[in-house]
């Protein structure tokens, strides 16, 4: 309605309730210029239109229109309260909300428009938001996630003293400071040598090394067992530090936080059957998203293990032995998994790994 | 039919309404009784592109839209619910919703990263918020209950809750704790007080309701979860442990190390599928427990001594729209949540009636002050069980 003319009488049919009782009177309302008239058997009231409340369009409801004692007047002439509207030029964006709601290819473009947001989301935005929060962490909070992660470690008796001689154990210390001198990143490194397979452990860590935020990397003897050069144990080592420069610890934390509120906004609620079964897919993400770290840790002990000897194949191999649980293997005797253990699992599959540390060796030549 | 049998003659469906000669006339020997059937006219196409164009809106803007756009869906459920020609109203004022959501928000993500990140001080920080939930529960359930009555209107009436803070803290503090203190026992109790607590002090207009319920039948429809959880566990537990010995024979008979190499991808499969099984089962009894609640609720409401509700629903056909519904969305990724809200709620309001003994326009109210949303916030994000 844009006619400049004064605009015509519009004219409305419902019922309408005075507000102090649940009697129901039939009712027309008559809208001309800036005054509103409600009539109902016996009576009339006038309202200045700038007063009356239009309540924004809900698909298949009545329209609602609210005066200011209360009183209401409800129509089905949907038409009629829209042109209304579009002449007082209210509900301006809960009508462009309806008109969306109204048709089948707007309301496919916001399926679109929600799975692409949820993709990018996932794939990109909780990864970039996690690198961020873990990047602006300050040091005294990697300083306690170490060292609690520690104390828990050794106080439920997973990890004991290591049985490796001292001169065996400087000698690894010192090789380690190489690493870290390389690595860089003034994070205060040390490298505790630890038995992984006390006889009372409620699960055994086994051959394995891993690094916390601050820079505390793990070794387990198993692990020193399993090698057959220290050009092994370093690349392991380069490996970890890689995970400690890219703050890889904290961030998996930040990207398990982020999946969290993520599945409690698409279930709508933080504890529900929902949230449970939400915990699945949320699952499989942060394996996916720990993958992804661990290739980019694969990366760093890659740089470091051509500068150093020009070849990656000490880190092949190792992860061959590790894989085989053999000490014999190497990197020829691991087999391609299928997809879906891939998605199972927090590293990525062996031979893929091997196959990337390849490509650093072939690209490093 | 359990409905409590009338102190007089039932009515039937549609049957001719009484012409009142003046609403409040004394002493009429026998009134008559009119059943008003409530009906849902939401369709499930057309509430799926609400919902899906809301969704997108919330996201594309960052969560701010959430308040309208919940607004937005209450009120195509209460618009389509019917009774006696006029439907119901969702009123709420999503900017007061909006302020509820970000200080809950806030309060939820501070926790979060408490527990998650471990800052310096995050024990007080943690410890606070977890106590201040805990002590204030009761407090937010009065103001959602409070909020959400006043935010409904039928034949522009509202509805109101005058509870207390003290009915609160008795029904949804002391009960719920009694029921803790005795490993269940108390809790039928507990959910009777908290459903009297609900319906005593709901008004529609200025018609008080009272509640008819009694305790006995909370029990009962405990008994029955429990028994459903109990009976389905053991079968499972005894199924799965047959499969299991069976699977095992079959594989150590083809030469396969099942117990003794790492986890095998048959017995992960098995795991999952128990998992789900007794995941499955206690949400059957729980769903069994919270129809039966409600339909026994319905069936024991009163308001203004003139109306009656009523409800024919069956529990059991209730817990198998719930249960099919959570496998239609997980099967489509959520995206069957329109269908599913829009089938259910067909199903429970279509079975339900109000029986009167005067018209339904005979209500009257006063003037109804303004609730804040804070309460109905923290019930909708923290998912707080208010029953219905």
């Amino acid at each position: 309605m844009t006619s400049p003319e004064p605009s015509p009488t519009l004219s409305l049919s419902g019922v309408a309730f005075d507000g102090r009782s649940s009697r129901d009177r039939a009712a027309t309302l008559d809208v001309s210029g800036d005054v509103a008239v409600l009539r109902v058997e016996g009576g009339e009231s006038r309202w200045p239109l700038a007063g009356v409340r239009i309540e924004p369009p809900v698909p298949g409801v009545r329209r609602v229109l609210k005066f200011p004692d209360g009183s209401r007047f409800e129509t089905g002439d949907d038409a009629g309260v829209t042109r209304l509207e579009a002449r007082t030029g209210r509900n301006r964006a809960l009508g462009g909300v309806r008109r969306l709601e109204a048709r089948w290819w707007t309301a496919l473009g916001a399926l679109a428009l929600t799975l692409a947001f949820a993709w990018a989301f996932v794939v990109f935005g909780i990864p970039a938001l996690a690198r961020t929060a873990a990047t602006a962490t300050p040091r005294p909070v990697l300083a306690t996630f170490d060292r609690e992660t520690i104390q828990f470690l050794e106080g439920q008796g997973y990890l004991a003293p290591s049985r490796l001689s001292a001169a065996r154990q400087r000698q690894l210390q010192a090789e380690f400071r190489r690493v870290t001198a390389w690595a860089g990143g003034s994070y205060p490194y040390r490298l505790l040598l630890r038995d992984g397979e006390p006889g009372d452990a409620p699960f055994q860590i086994g051959a394995n090394a891993f690094a916390l935020p601050n820079g505390t990397v793990v070794m387990t003897d198993q692990l020193v067992a399993l090698s057959r050069s220290d050009r092994e144990l370093l690349g392991v080592l380069a490996h970890e530090t890689g995970h400690v420069t890219g703050r890889h610890g904290l961030a998996g934390v930040y990207q398990g936080l982020g999946l969290t509120l993520l599945s409690v906004a698409v279930t709508g609620d933080l504890i529900s059957a929902g949230t449970f079964a939400a915990a699945v897919p949320a699952a499989l993400l942060r394996n996916g998203y720990s993958r992804a770290a661990e290739t980019q840790a694969d990366e760093t002990a890659g740089r470091y293990l051509m500068r150093a000897y020009g070849t990656t194949k000490p880190l092949r191999d190792i992860l061959a032995r590790l894989e085989e649980d053999d000490r014999e293997a190497d990197e020829n005797s691991v087999h391609e998994s299928s997809r879906t253990e891939d998605l199972l699992q927090t590293h990525p599959g062996t031979a893929g790994r091997i196959r990337h540390l390849r490509e650093i060796e072939a690209r490093g030549r | 039919m359990t409905d409590a049998p009338p102190t007089v003659p039932p009515g039937r469906h549609e049957q001719a309404r009484p012409v009142p000669a003046g609403g409040e006339a004394g002493l009429v020997p026998a009134p008559t009784v009119t059943t008003y059937p409530m009906t849902f006219t939401g369709q499930a196409g057309e509430y799926f592109r609400i919902w899906i164009v809301n969704s997108a809106l919330t996201i594309v803007t960052l969560g701010l839209y959430l308040p309208w756009a919940r607004v937005r869906q209450r009120q195509y459920f209460y618009g389509h619910t019917w009774v006696d020609g006029h439907n119901f109203e969702y009123t709420a004022n999503p900017l007061a919703l909006l302020r509820g959501y970000l200080v809950v928000g806030a309060l939820f993500l501070a926790y979060s990263l408490a527990l998650n990140v471990q800052f310096r001080g995050w024990e007080y920080v943690a410890g606070v918020i977890g106590l201040a939930y805990v002590v204030l529960y009761p407090w937010l359930v009065m103001k959602s209950l409070r909020f959400l009555a006043v935010s409904t209107t039928h034949r522009g009436l509202r509805f109101r809750h005058y509870g207390k803070a003290g009915g609160a803290y008795a029904a949804y503090g002391l009960a719920n704790l009694a029921s803790g203190l005795t490993a269940g026992l108390a809790l039928p109790w507990a959910w009777f007080m908290q459903r009297r607590y609900q319906v005593e002090n709901a008004a529609y207009g200025d018609a008080r309701a009272t509640f008819r319920g009694d305790v006995g039948h909370f029990y009962v429809i405990g008994l029955t979860g429990l028994a459903v959880a109990i009976g389905g566990g053991v079968l499972l537990g005894v199924g799965g442990f047959l499969l299991v010995a069976l699977l095992t024979g079959v594989l150590d008979s083809l030469g396969g190390d099942v117990l003794n190499g790492p986890i095998s991808t048959a017995t992960l499969v098995m795991i999952g599928a128990l998992y789900l099984a007794f995941l499955a089962l206690y949400a059957v009894a729980w769903q069994y427990v919270r129809a039966a609640t409600m339909r026994s609720v319905l069936n024991g409401v009163e308001i203004g001594g003139v109306v009656r509700t009523g409800a024919t629903f069956s529990p059991w056909r209730l817990v198998w729209i719930g249960v099919s519904n959570t496998a239609a969305q997980v099967l489509t990724l959520g995206l069957a949540t329109p269908w599913a809200a829009v089938r259910r709620a067909r199903y429970v309001v279509s079975g339900v009636q109000v029986r009167a003994i005067t018209p339904l326009d005979d209500f009257a109210a006063s003037q109804a002050p303004p609730e804040n949303a804070l309460g109905e916030a923290a019930t909708e994000l923290l998912d707080i069980n208010l029953g219905f």
